[in-house]
């Protein structure tokens, strides 16, 4: 079982800065959490974060970024309209995501909590692995004008696990 | 071929573009148009180890500075150019 | 037809006898069950031949009667060069021999064997090479001589698909061995992919005794216990560097081949091994089998092979194959025993196999001859990997050795044994893979920062125990010559007169005689045809040594290594509106972008006369901040930008370092320390890689952040004189002429939408606002600019609109007006180039461009006759034959009414008010004249600045 939503609409904002800032922003690159807000942190680059999913607008969230302490130049940009997000839920959607990822998605190198750029079927797409009340579930965010692209392949590998698509 | 991203870890080399040999630029004020010509036109080529500058495109986006060996195509070592020599 | 030579059930057999079926050979029905192979059904039905040989059109039966066999290629619905002998035979399928004419049972090709001294080795290569002139013509007849079937013309509807896999553990062979291997390593907690060639698992334990069968059981019950993943009808086709195993899986319900690309951590080589035919006079006939094509027949399938048998017998298999001869009611008129120094000297018959001469001058009538006289060692996967095949002269075989730390070998590739002592070895090999696959996971995932592999125990290695292949008699050159490449009719004679001919080493009369380039790629054939070198040349097997192997191992389909057909395209917010307005859609680089909407001469006249929209949004976007952008945009561009204030925006070119110019495009300063930057769509990801190229390496202390922000803007360029009346009705920003000015920007909101960047530039030479809105909410943006501009005469327009506004402006475009060699200068450009400036990328090269002046450089032309358009890329030559230039845009003028021209040209002949002579790529030729400006349309800019 899986099945696929897009979240297009979820608020992004990308923060970049030194790898440093990582140390007041909770997480560094290749993984991420949940900040006091609630929101996604996504260890995205080098020096870079993206903030996903966070319950505030986005002026609020960027003024909380920016109000961070730090010393180095930092840029804090609403990337919501650049990307497009998508998550991908359900038990066989490591299988599915095999069909177009050449990443090992086992639990033991891409467990929960993990995020890592790589090609999904040929686009270069940020990977999260974020849970939903225990349920495998990962969070694609791919540039917006390749969207139909990837939710296209995404739906084609699914055919054999019976992805249901939402939204 | 494998090749050991410091950020994100050992990718496969479809992921990366070879970019050119590892190369400091000279100063153009200084340099004589011979040197010049060699930085824009003359590659080394090994057969054997190389130093080289490769972009991590499918990941990280970050330039590497790879050695590798190019009859096995062993990478020694990929460091990120923008800390190399820094730390 | 019906099965005249099914057995009654065997213990092992895998066909389904509740399953029977009908399927077509050559037009005739004939009857199946469900597990049979295309051949095994037709054997069981009586038919011995398949095939016609491939250089003397000989009649052809099974020899192996697996994947490998080389005399049953055949289409099956539609599809040629299908294996019969693997390939699983369905209801209704229609399957039809190849190259046979006019019919399989006569063949008038068959003529070439009276003939068949004049086609020796080389025979094509000797006769068809002169005169020259003639090759096509012999090229033609030559291919309807052609061995495979033929390609299908229509489309393949069918789906192939790709997947990746990281197993710890990957085995390749699933045999006793195999299968042992497997388990032992998925019991000692490895991830363990077993693949096999076969349709089931089991290897030669698939027809042992009750014994052998109960052991196979077991195994079989074991690997599903352990969890493993198991790809049977399945094939490594190669391991490259890395230990990046191909497999090509075959069966998958929906799919007719996946390519499945493995990361292994470590890679157990288990092919078994493979019985070698004998070279013999008459060895090809229909009839004479190799044992283990017999067992399979009678233990897989029920088929009774032949009526009154002989068998030569080197080894246990051929005395195997003697007891199940006897139980499955043949006749075993003579056994004769290599062993014992008995030997087949020739096998007579004219399409089949008649009588036997044997070495003790016996002529013995049969209709079935089985030969064991000993085994190849499939040594491809295992010398792909880094390892060499060593000859053991005691054991007649080749066996591996020096094989990578993660590639091991395990059963008869190996040695020989009883299945408990293969199984043995293989057991240790299997969990001996397991612990170095956990390091190796250990080693794999100590730079993923998200991985939790935890380190294994430190164990000592598992002691493997010794296996060695037993001794056995050499026998592979009989006294009589016979056929040595079934796939490609190359005899025991012609390797040697290759040998006497001067092909002395075993690579070069490989490709003089094309012995083992055939189908069947020296699996049955490759110690053969080294034996016959060696028997020409004098030199040992191991002195001879063998030929290269090299991935694949199997014919892989273009559709499995072309995968599942996507096409990646990158759509604006905009195209869904596009698509249903009647866009005819240009494929541009990545993005699909409308062309025209029906009529671009209109469109073009549109945005003249009043107003017009274009969708730009494939316009590469990048937000530039940090206080040295300065600094970033000065070694960029060939121009200056340390003035340009807040507020304003500056068309820019840069070049490569060898003054090659690279992209230009217009970037806006939004505030003191932030910038954004926009290139040429189809440069957009060179140009980024190109600027953390500088910030990554040669300038890392420059405090800049470049963000590619290209999807996250929906851009909209608003052109023509009543943009600005358009514009105003839809936002609070002050456009007023002396307000907005001229290459100046500004923030705020059109259409109610908020923080819209705008900015007035003129690429069609007309006023033109661009728009560039949050991607979200560009399509109401784009409504609201139609639906307000109706009564100004608003039209969208295209790419094909904007293209002719350009050049009707003179405005370049970057890899269309300038190629790879094209230099600042001679784009025109000199008005940009700032030599001034302390250093920026390509300067050297442009100091001496400028000194050298001998450079093509870009110019308007218009032709005499305003009424003919030059082609793009039509020459302009001096002299009728000296090519001095090129055109590099054309097109009709809206505007003007007359063809419209920029090209390159050489430096004598481009002043103003020259004639040129334009060749055109039909013939003929004509005339041009050389413009005073590059633009055909307002060369003032009166109407952009308006």
């Amino acid at each position: 079982m899986a099945s696929l939503a897009d979240c297009t609409s979820m608020p992004k904002v990308l923060v970049r800065a030194s790898p440093d800032l990582g140390d007041s922003l909770g997480v560094h690159f290749g993984l991420s959490t949940r900040d006091s807000s609630g929101a996604l942190v996504v260890g995205y680059g080098y020096g870079e974060w993206l903030v996903l999913d966070a319950p505030d607008p986005v002026p609020d969230v960027i003024q909380r970024l920016e109000a961070t302490p730090y010393d180095g130049l930092r840029s804090v940009i609403d990337v919501t309209h650049g990307h497009a997000l998508l998550r991908l839920t359900g038990a066989d959607t490591a299988d599915l995501l095999s069909r177009l990822c050449p990443i090992d998605l086992s639990d033991d190198v891409t467990p929960n909590g993990a995020a890592l750029r790589a090609p999904v079927g040929g686009l270069g797409v940020a990977l999260v692995r974020d849970d939903v009340d225990g349920e495998r579930s990962y969070l694609l965010v791919v540039d917006r004008s390749y969207a139909e692209s990837l939710r296209d392949m995404l739906v084609d590998a699914g055919h054999e696990f019976g992805l249901a698509v939402a939204g | 071929m494998l090749i050991s991203c410091p950020l994100c870890g050992p990718r496969d080399a479809t992921e990366f573009r070879y970019v050119d040999e590892r190369r400091q630029r000279p100063d153009p004020e200084q340099a004589s148009p011979q040197q010049w010509r060699d930085y824009l036109y003359v590659r080394a080529n090994p057969s054997g180890p190389a130093r080289e500058l490769w972009l991590h495109r499918s990941g990280c986006r970050q330039y590497l500075f790879v050695d590798r060996h190019t009859l096995t195509n062993e990478v020694q070592t990929a460091a990120l150019a923008r800390t190399e020599g820094t730390r | 037809m019906t099965s005249s030579h099914r057995l009654p059930p065997q213990p092992g057999e895998v066909i389904d006898r509740a399953q029977r079926f009908t399927f077509r050979w050559n037009g005739r029905p004939y009857q199946a069950y469900a597990g049979d192979t295309i051949a095994s059904a037709l054997a069981a039905s009586g038919v011995r031949v398949l095939s016609r040989s491939l250089k003397y059109h000989r009649p052809r039966g099974l020899l192996s009667a697996d994947f490998n066999d080389p005399n049953c290629m055949v289409t099956a619905d539609g599809e040629p060069n299908v294996r019969a002998a693997h390939r699983l035979v369905s209801p209704g399928m229609s399957v039809s021999s190849q190259d046979t004419w006019p019919s399989l049972r006569f063949d008038v090709k068959a003529a070439n064997q009276l003939v068949g001294r004049f086609l020796g080795p080389g025979f094509y290569y000797k006769t068809f090479m002169r005169p020259q002139r003639l090759w096509p013509a012999y090229d033609k007849v030559l291919g309807r001589f052609s061995h495979g079937g033929y390609a299908p013309t229509a489309p393949d509807v069918d789906r192939y698909d790709q997947r990746y896999a990281h197993p710890d553990v990957l085995v390749a062979g699933g045999g006793p061995a195999g299968m042992a291997a497997a388990v032992a390593a998925a019991d000692a907690g490895a991830r363990v992919l077993l693949v096999d060639e076969e349709h089931h698992l089991g290897g030669h334990l698939r027809w042992a005794d009750a014994e052998g069968l109960e052991i196979l059981r077991e195994l079989r019950a074991a690997v599903q216990a352990a969890g493993i993943e198991v790809m049977t009808d399945s094939v490594v086709t190669g391991r490259y560097d890395g230990n990046w195993v191909s497999v090509l899986q075959r069966s998958v319900p929906g799919v007719r081949e996946r390519l499945v690309k493995a990361r292994a951590k470590h890679m157990i080589v288990a092919p078994g091994l493979i019985d070698r035919p004998y070279v013999v006079g008459g060895n090809d006939l229909p009839g004479v089998m190799l044992s283990t094509a017999v067992r399979r027949l009678v233990n897989l399938y029920a088929v009774k092979p032949g009526e009154r048998a002989v068998v030569l017998t080197a080894n246990t298999a051929g005395d195997a194959v003697a007891a199940d001869l006897g139980r499955a009611g043949v006749d075993v008129v003579r056994v004769l025993d290599a062993r014992q120094d008995e030997d087949v000297v020739r096998i007579v018959g004219r399409s089949a196999v008649r009588a036997v001469e044997c070495s003790d001058g016996a002529v013995v009538d049969c209709d079935l001859v089985v030969t064991a006289i000993g085994w190849t060692a499939p040594l491809t996967l295992a010398t792909v990997s880094g390892g060499r095949a060593e000859f053991r002269a005691e054991a007649a075989r080749f066996v591996p050795v020096g094989l990578p730390d993660d590639v091991s070998a395990v059963g008869g590739i190996v040695g020989d044994g009883s299945t408990d002592q293969l199984m043995e070895h293989a057991t240790a090999v299997g969990r001996e893979a397991a612990r170095r696959a956990s390091h190796r996971a250990v080693a794999l995932a100590a730079g993923v920062p998200h991985a939790r592999v935890t380190a294994p125990a430190d164990t000592p290695a598992v002691a493997i125990p010794d296996l060695r292949p037993a001794a056995h008699p050499m026998l592979s050159l009989g006294r009589t010559d016979g056929i040595v490449d079934f796939s490609e009719d190359v005899s025991a004679k012609d390797l040697k007169s290759a040998v006497r001919e001067g092909y002395d080493s075993i690579e070069l009369a490989k490709r003089y005689t094309t012995a083992t380039m055939g189908p069947s790629q020296g699996k049955l054939e490759g110690v053969n045809s080294i034996a016959a070198v060696a028997a020409a040349t004098g030199a040992g097997l191991a002195e001879t040594g063998t030929t290269t192997g090299r991935p694949p191992y199997v014919p892989v389909s273009l559709g499995a290594l072309a995968g599942r057909s996507h096409q990646l395209l990158r759509r604006s917010p905009l195209q869904g509106w596009h698509d249903s307005h009647g866009a005819a859609p240009l494929y541009a680089g990545s993005w699909v972008r409308p062309d025209h909407y029906g009529d671009p001469a209109a469109e073009v006249q549109a945005v003249r006369d009043a107003v017009g929209i274009i969708d730009v949004t494939p316009l590469g976007k990048f937000d530039l901040r940090g206080p040295d952008v300065p600094d970033l945009l000065e070694l960029l561009y060939i121009n200056k930008w340390r003035k340009l204030g807040v507020g304003s925006v500056r068309y820019g070119v840069m070049c490569a370092e060898d003054g090659v110019v690279l992209d230009d495009g217009v970037t806006g300063r939004l505030g003191p320390e932030h910038y954004l930057m926009t290139t040429t769509s189809s440069g957009a990801e060179a140009t980024y890689d190109w600027m953390e190229r500088w910030l990554q390496t040669e300038r890392r202390q420059w405090r800049v952040h470049v963000t590619p922000v290209t999807s996250n803007y929906a851009s909209i360029n608003v052109a023509g004189p009543r943009s600005r009346e358009l514009l105003a009705r839809l936002t609070d920003l002050d456009l007023a002429p002396d307000a907005f000015r001229y290459m100046q920007v500004r923030t705020g909101a059109v259409a109610g939408i908020a923080d819209c960047v705008v900015w007035r530039i003129g690429f069609t030479g007309e006023l033109s606002f661009e728009v560039h809105v949050p991607a979200g909410h560009g399509l109401h943006v784009w409504k609201a600019l139609l639906a307000t501009g109706s009564d100004l005469g608003i039209r969208p327009f295209g790419i094909e609109a904007q293209r002719i506004l350009r050049l009707e402006k003179g405005h370049l475009i970057v890899g269309q007006d300038t190629d790879g060699l094209t230099q600042a200068y001679g784009a025109g450009l000199d008005w940009a180039v700032k030599l001034d400036k302390p250093d920026f990328a390509g300067k050297p090269e442009l100091v001496w461009q400028q000194m050298r002046d001998d450079y093509l450089r870009l110019v308007g032309l218009q032709p005499v006759d305003g009424a003919v358009v030059p082609p793009e890329a039509s020459q302009i030559v001096e002299d009728g034959t000296r090519i001095v230039g090129r055109i590099t845009s054309s097109r009709m003028s809206p505007t003007l009414g007359h063809a419209v021209c920029l090209g390159l040209l050489a430096p004598h002949l481009s002043s103003a008010g020259t004639t040129v002579t334009v060749r055109l790529p039909g013939g003929g030729s004509i005339q041009a004249r050389v413009m005073p400006e590059l633009a055909h349309v307002d060369p003032e800019g009166v109407r952009l600045r308006g």
